[in-house]
């Protein structure tokens, strides 16, 4: 659709390209300028090795349920649920991995439960996140309840469930190989969580650009009563997509378990924001039907890098809140100027 | 346009650049890194550390996460760790999640304290300062056992379990409370640093116990929300009121006498402190592995000490 910009460029003047190149690129220009910048200032700060890799490890997380999140917006839809659908999975598959290994009475550590069970976790994780998903995709196309509201409402179920399942307590005894070999480790010097986002990001953006499935995403977004009528099973895609978005969630679970070798249900009660400003930030329509993952990916890399590059420099803390909310703006502001640009002209 | 947006780039980094160049001078690199932005305790407490650093002639950079959650602080703990300071002040918001990037931290050559709350692997801290929150609590139940001479049904409000400083406090609480005779203890109810919660749960436990005798909040919001519970339900003053932390809010209670008595931390005096065990570890010396700082009882009778322990960032 629109965003597959590379098919016809001998159709148009090079000016034209440039335009194009220009605007459509406009974010990622943004994240070249920030790197930049920071670069330019810290070099030996920002531009080592060690940050660099914790820029990518902070994004990555966000990467996979960014994903998700662009493949519902693309289709006209939003999920709120996604931060507590990883809380949910994590505390699930947590929970059952720690019955498998038979270690129940701990609260601290790890076990030594081998990869056999950390593969049942991970299963887990994602069949608990694809059910939200599924129930979300089931009222939004089914029911035609509406995506704002219930994906608010499984916000708070998928939370409450998880403080049932877990009393409000973190697990905090995770096994010790998920821990050390993928939320520590690292496979020919990248570290591995970095390496599943990556893959996901690949696959993805195969799937969405280059498979009738993704075209069919892309239809919907843009409009579902032309989508029905030549013949797309519209609820299927839907329902599929927010499976989708909550299968994303419950890999991005097993990452934060890793990770962070504890649950966290206290935290990312922002993670919807987050993502959805990613993807907007990344040049997809808040109405569907145009947008892309490699937008994505940038939209997730700037306030990660914004933020990195603020505390570096020792900017005081309340006014990098005040610069991150501007850009987002900013960025927006310039995509709509884009858009009507190339209405026109 | 793109014009004098490049030059506007360049301007900016040429400020920096002469920002920085004053700040490369030979002296001790702390970085302090708050639980939470916008917090008056966590204020406070760089307030003091600020006063402190400036006269020990340490250079200090202080950041903070949004929120009060090993995700937020993550992020903001690596980027200190890219800048490989001397000495790096935590107040470490999850005791698990916190302990590899604080690892990070010191194998990149940053000596380590954690002030407020604590790590589960203290082998890596050089030294922690802590209040002894369960004596917090123990304080606010006998406190409570002066108000009500002849006890009463007494409710606690506080975090969702999982913060073990607020858990500590209540733990402390219900111990003590169990040793004093004539007290009903309807148990604990928890909000989210969300008043509003607070306030519903003050309200309901009214309707369903208005003989309620005592209130024990863990927080500041908490103790906000329960008073503005307590006035729409009518029940000011008959109802005692006890809550920790002397946030502006909470002090101000005190004195109107909506609040009966508050148990307050010292957070300055943590960040002074901070930055004194700062300036040891770059001296070379050893510290204890915890260094308690004070809690005090605040009540209406003396709002002069109120005055002087309210939480206030009267730096920035």
């Amino acid at each position: 659709m629109t965003t597959t910009t590379a098919e016809a460029p001998t159709r148009r003047d090079t000016g034209d390209l440039l335009f194009r190149t220009l605007t459509g690129g406009w974010i990622f220009l943004l994240l070249i300028v920030l790197l930049s910048i920071f670069l330019v200032l810290r070099p030996e700060q920002f531009g080592s090795a060690y940050n660099v890799q914790q820029l990518t490890i902070n994004a990555a997380i966000f990467l996979v349920l960014a994903v998700g999140q662009t493949y519902v917006i693309i289709s006209a839809g939003i999920d709120l649920s996604v931060g507590s659908v990883l809380v949910f999975s994590s505390v699930v598959s947590s929970k059952l991995m720690l019955y498998l290994a038979g270690d129940g009475g701990t609260s601290f550590g790890t076990t030594d439960a081998g990869w056999g069970i950390i593969l049942v976790g991970v299963a887990a994780a994602v069949l608990a996140g694809m059910a939200w998903g599924l129930l979300n995709g089931f009222l939004i196309a089914v029911a035609r309840i509406p995506a704002l509201i219930v994906t608010l409402g499984t916000m708070g179920m998928a939370l409450g469930g998880a403080q049932i399942l877990s009393d409000g307590v973190d697990v905090r005894a995770m096994p010790e190989r998920l821990v050390n070999d993928i939320g520590a480790g690292s496979i020919a010097g990248i570290p591995v969580l970095v390496l599943i986002a990556a893959l996901c990001v690949v696959v993805a953006g195969i799937v969405l650009h280059k498979t009738r499935y993704g075209l069919q995403v892309f239809a919907v977004g843009s409009h579902i009563e032309a989508a029905r009528r030549s013949g797309i099973a519209v609820n299927r895609r839907l329902i599929s997509v927010y499976a989708l978005s909550g299968a994303m969630a419950g890999i991005a679970a097993v990452m934060a378990n890793a990770r962070f070798g504890t649950t966290t249900i206290n935290g990312h009660v922002m993670d919807n924001l987050t993502t959805i400003s990613a993807v907007v930030l990344g040049g997809t329509s808040l109405f569907g039907g145009a947008g892309s993952v490699f937008g994505t990916v940038v939209g997730v890399f700037i306030p990660i890098i914004l933020l990195n590059g603020f505390v570096i420099m020792g900017i005081p803390p309340f006014w990098q809140t005040v610069a991150m909310g501007a850009v987002l703006i900013l960025a927006v502001w310039v995509d709509q100027l884009k858009r009507r640009l190339r209405k026109r002209g | 346009m793109k014009w004098s947006q490049s030059r506007w780039v360049l301007g900016l980094i040429l400020v920096s650049l002469s920002l920085s160049s004053v700040q490369a001078q030979e002296k001790g690199r702390v970085s302090l890194v708050l639980g939470t932005k916008g917090s008056p305790f966590y204020q406070s407490l760089q307030c003091g550390a600020m006063a402190r650093a400036d006269e020990l002639g340490l250079d200090l950079s202080v950041s903070a996460p949004n929120r009060f959650a090993a995700d937020s602080q993550i992020p903001v703990i690596n980027a200190v760790a890219a800048t490989q300071p001397d000495v790096a002040v935590i107040v470490p918001t999850d005791m698990q999640a916190l302990v590899m990037p604080v690892r990070q931290l010191a194998q990149r050559g940053s000596q380590i304290i954690t002030v407020d709350q604590t790590l589960a692997d203290t082998s890596l801290v050089e030294t922690q300062i802590l209040t002894d929150n369960e004596e917090g609590g123990r304080m606010a139940a006998r406190q409570m056992a002066e108000l009500l001479a002849d006890g009463g049904k007494v409710l606690v409000i506080t975090q969702p379990p999982g913060s073990i400083a607020q858990d500590a406090r209540t733990q402390g609480f219900e111990a003590q409370l169990g040793t004093q005779a004539g007290f009903d203890y309807l148990g604990a109810q928890y909000q989210a640093n969300d008043p509003q919660k607070a306030a519903e749960i003050v309200t309901s436990t009214l309707s369903a116990h208005p003989d309620l005798a005592g209130i024990f909040a863990t927080n500041d919001q908490g103790a906000i929300g329960a008073v503005t519970g307590l006035r729409q339900a009518g029940a000011l003053g008959r109802v005692k009121m006890i809550a920790y932390d002397a946030a502006s809010a909470e002090v101000a209670a005190l004195k109107n006498g909506a609040i009966d008595a508050l148990i307050a931390q010292d957070p300055a005096q943590e960040g002074r402190v901070a930055m004194d065990s700062a300036a040891a570890l770059i001296n070379g010396e050893t510290l204890p592995a915890t260094t308690l700082t004070d809690i005090v009882v605040l009540t209406a009778d003396d709002p002069a000490q109120a005055d002087q322990y309210e939480y206030q960032a009267d730096c920035l």
